[in-house]
C-alpha cells in the first residue's frame, strides 16, 4: 500500500494537565471525506486546530504527502478551513472575500476574476458577488466562507462545525451543498460535528472522539452495527443497554442470560469490553414485540407508545424494572399496535444483539 | 415606562423648561465670546455698539497668534498620529496577548485620565527638568501623549474585542501572514474605533492647558496657553476670536465623532 495522503501520528495536547487530545492516530486517503464525531469536549476542535496549525501538538507528527506538515507555518499550510462562527472579513464584499487569499497570494488579476466567478458557481451565489457579510443569512455566509476555503484550491479542507448555528432545515440544504461540493471538487475534507445524523449523511468514514482519543474508525455501518465499544454503541443511534450473565462464550459469540432467565445465543463479542460488568446492547429498531404468555422473549409490560409517522416506539416495562425502547415501523405492523398496559415479550435474534464483556 | 413623557401633564412644561434654562446656563458664556468676538468695542463691551469682523483680520495678521495656532496643530497631529499608533499596538497586546499582568496594565494605561492634570503637569515637569526637554516639541507632544492615550485604548480595545480573532485565523489560513492579517483585515475592520481615537486624542491635546502651561516656552505656546497668558496681561477681543475658533474647532471633531458613532451603530 502507498503512504497515505495525511497521516496523524499518536498527536497529543494537552492543557494544565488535562489531555484534550491524547495519542490520536488516523491515516486519510485523497479525497476521502472523513469526520471527527464525538460528545463535547472530546478533543475534535483541538485535533483539527493542530493539522491547521493554530495549536501546537505536546508530542506527535502529522505528515502531508509523508512530508511534516507540523514544520510548515499556518499561512504557508494551504489548508482550508470553514470555521463554526462567521469568518468572513466585514469590510469586503462576497467577491473581495473569495478573491482575499488568491489577492494575498499575488495571483494575476485575470485568473483571480475567474476563479471568484467559478467559486460562485460552485457555492450558487451569484447573485450575491457585492453584498458584504452582514447582508447575508447565515447559511449564505457559511457558503461564501465555504467558497474562500477552495478558492486556492487548498490541499486539505478543514470544517469545524459549520452548520451549527443554522436551522435543521437549512443544515440539511447545505449538507446536501457540501457533499456536492467534495464530489465536485475532489478535495480531501476532515469535518467535525457533535450532531450524528450529519457525520452518517456526509461522511466516507467517521472517527468516533471520546476524551480525547479515537474511540472507533470506521464508516457509518461499522460504527452503527458492529461498535467496538460501549460508547459507540450508545453514541451512534439509540441503544438499550442490559445487565446480563454470561453463560457460554466460543469465539467471537456468546450465550447470555438477562435478568429475569431469558437466554439469547448467537450474541455477537464487541471487539473492545466496556468495564467490568458484562453488557448487552440492543437496538430499538431491531427488536420486535409478540403477544405475552410462555415462549421465546423478554416478558414485560407496555408503558408508553407513540405514533411517529413512519414508526411506532414502544417503551416496554422488564421483570427488573428496566425500560426498554422498542420501535416498530409501521410495515412490519401485523395487527393493531399493543397497547399501553398489555402483558408483551420483546424478541430479538442473537445476531443483531451485542455483548460488551471481557471474556 | 416610570416616566412617560405624554402622562406628565403640565409637569411637561415644567420639565422642558428646566432642560431649556439648564442648557441656556451651559450655552450662554459660549454664545457670550462668540458674539464678543464680533464687537466692535474693543473694551468687550455687552451689548455690542455694533458689529464687525475687524478682530478675526487682527488675530490672522498676528505673528503671535499664527504661531501659536501652528503649535497647537503641530502637537495636536503629533500626539494624534503617536496616540492611535501605540494605541493600536498596546491594545493589541492588551488584548491577544496572554501574559501576566495584563489587567494590570490595562488599567494602568488609563489611569491618566483620572489623575489630577496638576500633579501629572509637576511630575512631568520634573522629569523633563533633567531630561532637557522643558519647552520642546517633543516634551510637549509626550506629556499630551500621556493624556490622550487612554482615549485611543479605551476605543480600540473594545472594539478589538469585539472582533471575533478567528476572523484573523481565516485570513492567515488564506495564506496571509499573522501581521498581514492583523492589517488588511482586523485594522479595517476596527477602523471606526481608530477614527473615534483620533479625534479624541487630538482634543485631549487640542483643548488642554493645565500640563501645556507646564511645558510651554516663550517661542512654544499653544493657543489655551496664549489665552491663558493674553488674559492676564489685557483683556481684548482677541481672546475672544481665538476662543470662538477653538470652540470651533472642537465643536467639529465632536459632529464628526458622533457621526463616526452612528456608522458604527448601522
Ligand atoms: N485553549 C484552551 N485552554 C484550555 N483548555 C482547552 C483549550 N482548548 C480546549 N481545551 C480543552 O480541551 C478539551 C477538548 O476541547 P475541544 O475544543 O477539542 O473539544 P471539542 O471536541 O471540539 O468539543 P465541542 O464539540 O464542544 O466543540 C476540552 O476539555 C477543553 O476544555
Ligand atoms: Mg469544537
Amino acid at each position: 500500500m502507498s503512504a497515505p495522503f495525511l497521516s496523524i501520528a499518536r498527536i497529543a495536547k494537552s492543557y494544565a494537565g488535562t489531555k484534550a487530545v491524547d495519542e490520536v492516530s488516523l491515516d486519510i486517503a485523497e479525497g476521502e471525506f472523513v469526520t471527527f464525531l464525538g460528545p463535547s469536549g472530546s478533543g475534535k476542535s483541538t485535533t483539527l486546530y493542530i493539522i491547521a496549525g493554530f495549536v501546537e501538538p505536546s508530542a506527535g507528527e502529522v505528515l502531508l504527502g509523508g512530508r511534516s506538515l507540523l514544520a510548515v507555518p499556518p499561512h504557508q499550510r494551504g489548508i482550508g478551513m470553514v470555521f463554526q462562527r462567521y469568518t468572513l472579513f466585514p469590510h469586503l464584499s462576497v467577491a473581495e472575500n473569495i478573491a482575499f487569499p488568491l489577492r494575498v497570494r499575488r495571483r494575476p488579476r485575470a485568473e483571480i476574476a475567474d476563479k471568484v466567478d467559478e467559486m460562485l458557481r460552485l457555492v450558487r451565489l451569484e447573485g450575491m458577488r457585492g453584498r458584504r457579510p452582514g447582508q447575508l443569512s447565515g447559511g449564505q455566509q457559511q457558503r461564501v466562507a465555504l467558497a474562500r476555503a477552495l478558492a486556492y484550491d487548498p490541499r486539505i479542507l478543514l470544517m469545524d462545525e459549520p452548520l451549527s448555528a443554522l436551522d435543521k432545515k437549512l443544515r440539511e440544504e447545505i449538507q446536501g451543498e457540501i457533499r456536492r461540493v467534495h464530489v465536485e471538487t475532489g478535495v480531501t475534507v476532515l469535518y467535525v460535528t457533535h450532531d450524528q445524523e450529519e457525520a452518517l449523511r456526509l461522511s466516507d468514514r467517521i472517527a468516533l472522539f471520546n476524551h480525547g482519543r479515537i474511540e472507533q474508525v470506521g464508516d457509518g455501518r461499522d460504527l452503527y452495527e458492529r461498535p467496538a465499544s460501549a460508547f459507540v454503541a450508545g453514541f451512534i443511534g439509540n441503544s438499550n443497554f442490559l445487565p446480563v450473565r454470561v453463560v457460554a462464550a466460543a469465539g467471537r459469540h456468546a450465550v447470555v442470560s438477562c435478568p429475569d432467565g431469558f437466554e439469547l445465543r448467537g450474541v455477537r463479542v464487541a471487539a473492545r469490553p466496556a468495564g467490568a460488568e458484562p453488557t448487552l446492547m440492543l437496538r430499538p429498531e431491531r427488536l420486535w414485540l409478540a403477544p405475552g404468555g410462555a415462549g421465546e422473549g423478554i416478558a414485560g409490560t407496555v408503558v408508553d407508545a407513540a405514533f411517529l409517522g413512519d414508526c411506532i416506539a414502544y417503551r416496554v416495562r422488564t421483570g427488573w424494572a428496566q425500560d426498554l425502547a422498542v420501535r416498530t415501523p409501521l410495515a412490519a405492523l401485523g395487527g393493531a399496535p399493543a397497547g399501553v398496559g398489555q402483558e408483551v415479550r420483546v424478541c430479538c435474534e442473537g445476531r443483531h444483539a451485542f455483548l460488551f464483556a471481557a471474556l | 415606562m416610570l416616566l412617560d413623557h405624554r402622562e406628565l401633564g403640565a409637569w411637561r412644561w415644567l420639565l422642558g423648561g428646566t432642560a431649556l434654562l439648564l442648557s441656556l446656563f451651559l450655552l450662554l458664556p459660549l454664545l457670550l465670546i462668540v458674539a464678543l468676538s464680533f464687537d466692535s468695542s474693543q473694551w468687550l463691551q455687552f451689548p455690542p455698539p455694533s458689529w464687525t469682523l475687524h478682530w478675526y483680520a487682527q488675530v490672522f495678521a498676528d505673528p503671535d497668534w499664527l504661531s501659536s495656532l501652528r503649535a497647537s496643530l503641530e502637537v495636536g497631529v503629533s500626539v494624534t498620529v503617536l496616540s492611535v499608533g501605540i494605541g493600536l499596538c498596546a491594545s493589541f497586546a492588551l488584548v491577544r496577548g496572554r501574559f501576566r499582568g495584563r489587567a494590570f496594565l490595562r488599567a494602568f494605561f488609563v489611569t491618566p485620565m483620572i489623575l489630577p492634570s496638576v500633579v501629572l503637569a509637576v511630575a512631568l515637569y520634573g522629569v523633563f527638568l533633567r531630561l532637557h526637554l522643558n519647552g520642546t516639541l517633543a516634551g510637549f507632544v509626550l506629556a499630551h501623549l500621556v493624556l490622550a492615550l487612554p482615549f485611543s485604548i479605551i476605543p480600540i480595545t473594545s472594539a478589538l474585542e469585539q472582533f471575533d480573532g478567528a476572523v484573523e485565523d481565516a485570513a492567515v489560513l488564506c495564506g496571509a501572514t499573522r501581521w498581514q492579517a492583523r492589517l488588511r483585515i482586523t485594522v479595517p475592520a476596527i477602523s471606526l474605533a481608530l477614527v473615534s481615537a483620533a479625534i479624541f486624542s487630538f482634543l485631549a491635546s487640542w483643548d488642554e492647558v493645565v500640563v501645556a502651561i507646564f511645558m510651554a516656552s516663550p517661542g512654544l505656546q499653544t493657543l489655551p496657553v496664549r489665552i491663558w497668558g493674553e488674559l492676564r496681561q489685557n483683556l481684548s477681543p482677541d481672546i475672544a476670536v481665538v476662543s470662538t475658533l477653538l470652540v470651533l474647532g472642537s465643536a467639529v471633531l465632536m459632529g464628526l465623532a458622533a457621526m463616526v458613532r452612528r456608522g458604527a451603530s448601522s
